[in-house]
């Protein structure tokens, strides 16, 4: 990795620039982390307890079901249920926790009067006004843990990422760019000494050949003039 | 037959005398509860339920085999007590048995609402009442509640359903529909019933029944806190409350109660005020009811051996038996064990 990168003092000052964005990141995401995890104990503490009520709202709710079935039988309870005409409805609207979006929602005629759930009084028993009313109460608890639940799968689903990207900085991303800032420094300082190397050497030639005129000069200067006669 | 010649008591008491004995005793509950579904339905085919066992057997299973089963037996008794009546021993035994026509005209019309088709609708009526074949035909193949109402003009449940069909329309629910069929039912209980020695008691049991509905039904609304007037829902003929009295009881259950307590069933229902006020469960006090109302049917059958009462005495057993049943196998399909299920059952 380190030995695709160019020593350059330009690459060493990117690397550095990259170094001290990443280690910000890293600082960040970790705050971010640990205040995701706060938020998703609070959700799941939340969670735990939605998850109970539903457990005993669904026996119950079976359990008044099955009495009614019982006890009036089924063709009753399933006729007292043809008659109901107003469908519960959610709408879902969303919500921000720490940057994840997760679904909030709303229902609407869930719960209903005795006079709403469409069947006569005066045919039926307190039996399906036990089982109406359990099941009303179950189908609030399933939307209450849908809520609950969506927003913690997606709580965790945001700090398994988070983790993820502090983990790839903290043993990825910056032990590499570490290992290339050593690298482009080792190399820059080589390229350095081998400069001050050249120099030095360049310096000794140089020395030597101004050694060497010098000499020849000074041979040149102790030769005897020699005089040319005319013709 | 019909409500014309005279009435033939000794005939119908006589028959109705051997079906008594064909109803399943206390030793034989005790053995159903301990039975499975599959079993029940075994036992039943060797019993008085041979016929329709093995008629729906093909088609159904388990549970809903021993329920339509017991449906289509009960329908069968009480139309044979139908055809072997004459004359006004006819019209006593009509008036009770017309709480399966309201039963069948709201199955219809709950049919009808939800959009089912005619098979599901026909296979939950019981056709036990006093509709012929042709006019629940005819209803089945009604294609609206509007044309399901027209319909039933001629009948009992005629004004009233015309009445409640504004009411429909403007709301969209089938509550007054509902109401005024059970209404109609009620009210035709009382309705012109000449009173003499042998019908007093006959009388005494519908209104005990009216009182005892118009109470479950005041109890029902002031446990639920919905904003009704309990006095749409006040059945005329029974003797322990009126209608006026019935809407400032509905806002306090505690008065309420207290004003039964102090009633001529007091003692009878003295046992199910106090699981009322203690458990603060109304089911059980249902119950309570329920199982005050069949004593006193009971006793229907010994004082005038030659009456309509012993026979209205049968015709409650009977339905109590389907119940009961009925009970035991949905008890029993549904995990409860063998205590759970005779705590809820209504016997004798």
């Amino acid at each position: 990795m380190a030995e695709d990168v160019k020593p350059t003092r330009k690459n060493l000052m990117e690397i550095e620039d990259r170094i001290e964005l990443s280690e910000r990141g890293h600082d960040t995401l970790e705050q971010k982390r640990d205040g995701l995890i706060m938020e998703f104990m609070d959700i799941l503490d939340q969670a735990q307890d939605v998850r109970a009520g539903l457990n005993e709202d669904y026996e119950r709710a079976q359990r008044t079901i099955n009495m009614a079935r019982a006890m009036e039988g089924d063709v009753a309870v399933r006729g007292a249920a043809a008659a109901l005409k107003e469908h519960p409805e959610i709408t879902t609207q969303s919500k921000n926790i720490m940057g994840v979006v997760v679904p909030q929602i709303e229902s609407s005629r869930v719960k209903k009067s005795l006079d709403q759930r469409g069947y006569g009084l005066l045919g039926t028993s307190a039996r399906i006004d036990e089982a109406a009313e359990a099941y009303e109460q179950l189908l609030e608890s399933i939307i209450l843990a849908a809520e609950v639940e969506t927003a913690m799968k997606k709580m965790l689903e945001e700090i398994e990422t988070t983790k993820r990207r502090v983990n790839a900085l903290e043993f990825k991303v910056l032990p590499d760019l570490y290992d290339n800032k050593e690298y482009i420094e080792q190399k820059l300082e080589e390229q350095e000494r081998e400069e001050i190397f050249r120099l030095k050497k360049i310096k000794a030639k140089k020395e030597e050949e101004e050694k060497e005129q010098e000499e020849a000069e000074k041979a040149a200067a102790k030769e005897p003039e020699t005089v040319v006669a005319d013709d | 037959m019909s409500a014309a010649g005279s009435s033939n008591p000794e005939y119908v008491n006589a028959r109705v005398r051997a079906r008594r004995g064909a109803l399943y005793s206390d030793e034989e509950y005790r053995k159903l509860v301990r039975m499975g579904p599959a079993e029940i339905a075994r036992f039943m085919e060797e019993s008085e339920y041979e016929t329709e066992i093995n008629a729906l057997g093909a088609r159904y299973s388990g549970v809903d085999l021993i329920e339509y089963a017991l449906n289509r037996n009960l329908a069968k008794q009480f139309d044979d007590i139908l055809d072997w009546a004459d004359g006004r021993l006819y019209d006593l035994i009509a008036r009770y048995l017309r709480k399966f026509d309201a039963w069948n005209v709201k199955t219809v019309l709950r049919g009808l609402y939800s959009d089912l088709d005619r098979q599901a609708i026909e296979d939950d009526l019981i056709r036990a009442g006093e509709f012929d074949e042709r006019l629940v035909n005819r209803l089945l193949e009604a294609g609206s509640i509007e044309e399901a109402v027209d319909l039933l003009d001629r009948t009992m449940f005629g004004d009233a359903l015309a009445e409640a069909y504004e009411d429909y329309e403007d709301t969209g629910v089938l509550v007054p529909l509902e109401n005024a069929v059970d209404r109609a039912f009620y009210e035709n209980l009382l309705d012109g019933l000449v009173v003499d020695e042998a019908t007093q008691q006959y009388r005494e049991f519908l209104r005990a029944e009216i009182d005892f509905r118009n109470a479950r039904n005041a109890l029902r609304l002031a446990r639920s806190g919905a904003e009704i007037d309990p006095s749409e829902y006040y059945i005329e003929g029974g003797k322990l409350f009126r209608a006026a009295e019935l809407s400032t009881l509905a806002q306090n259950a505690d008065e309420l109660v207290s004003r039964i307590r102090e009633s001529s069933y007091g003692d009878d229902l003295s046992a199910a005020i106090d699981e009322l006020e203690r458990a603060d469960s109304l089911i059980r006090f249902e119950r309570a009811l329920e199982a005050a109302l069949l004593e006193y049917s009971d006793t229907l059958g010994y004082v005038f051996p030659l009456s309509v009462t012993p026979i209205i005495s049968y015709i409650l057993a009977k339905e109590r038996e389907v119940e009961n049943i009925r009970a035991i196998a949905r008890g029993r399909e549904a995990g409860l064990d063998a205590d759970e299920i005779e705590d809820e059952l209504v016997i004798l």
